[in-house]
């Protein structure tokens, strides 16, 4: 794997201006290729359990109104 | 570190220069920072000393616009490389993608050449990663030098380049091989973009 240094005198620009074509290249190659990560997949809602004390949420409007009866 | 953030559409690499003091890893950022078109240029940090020499290190951030969507971003880093330096070099490897070994042709540098590629293997396993696998490139320089004072390419890759990687011949101060240079190793870190990373 050899190298040959000194025709480093490519002109100026002409150094960078190669090396960006030659690294666009690869990362175009690259990112294509790739599979982007698999986004997490929603999970299913789970049904919200129905607590033993569910009738008490249901009836907190009530409860509500009745803390606020209390309270006058 | 790097490599590919889907999220944000960026790709960062980090590339460190290693290799024994006064090899010329400072020359080849010079030298590429020189060739950097203006609207490319950010700011080159070089901590030196009166005498020239790296005392922590040198950054070159290269933002090379965006590619094929991505926001590409080239970190450069050398190393200072005297031996007293040694935490220096392990904090400015932490993270690193791709080392460049700028080898000191000179033949009378061969034993500082040896020492520091130990420490380069010594600090790259320190940091979890192995040095058989990661993205390396040798650079002989100062072939500019009389032929009477250094040592032949041969000789040097023989002796240095056992894992037998990409390697080029190099003249940083008047830019020879350098580019050639970052070429290899941005080539190699790229295509690891899949690959996973290696621990020691």
């Amino acid at each position: 794997m050899a190298a040959d240094s000194n025709k480093g005198a490519e002109d100026d620009g002409g150094e960078f201006a190669a090396f960006m074509a030659d690294i666009s290249e690869e990362i175009a190659l690259r990112v294509e290729s790739l599979e982007p990560p698999p986004k997490p997949k929603p999970e299913a809602r789970k049904p919200t359990p129905v607590a033993r004390d569910a009738g008490l949420i249901l009836e907190w409007e009530n409860v509500v109104d009745r803390m606020i009866e209390d309270i006058r | 570190m790097s490599v590919v953030n889907y999220g944000t559409r960026e790709i960062t690499c980090k590339i460190v220069y290693y290799g024994p003091g006064r090899s010329g890893k400072t020359t080849n950022l010079q030298h590429i920072y020189s060739r950097l078109p203006e609207e490319r240029k950010g700011k080159m940090v070089s901590l030196a000393t009166e005498t020239d020499r790296t005392l922590f290190f040198d950054f070159l951030p290269l933002d090379l616009g965006t590619i094929s969507g991505f926001a590409t971003r080239f970190q450069l880093y050398t190393v200072p490389g005297q031996v007293y330096y040694a935490a220096t070099r392990k904090l400015v490897l932490q993270g690193v993608d791709g080392v460049v070994f700028v080898a000191d042709s000179q033949s009378r540098q061969l034993a500082e050449n040896i020492e520091s590629l130990q420490d380069l293997h010594a600090n790259l396993a320190d940091e979890g990663l192995d040095p058989r696998t990661i993205p390396l490139v040798m650079q002989y320089n100062k072939r500019d030098l009389p032929a009477g004072e250094i040592s032949a390419i041969e000789e040097l890759d023989g002796t240095l380049n056992f894992r037998g990687v990409p390697y080029f011949a190099g003249s940083a101060v008047s830019g020879g091989g350098v580019f050639e240079t970052l070429r290899s190793i941005s080539s190699m870190v790229l295509s690891r973009l899949s690959a996973p990373a290696t621990k020691a």
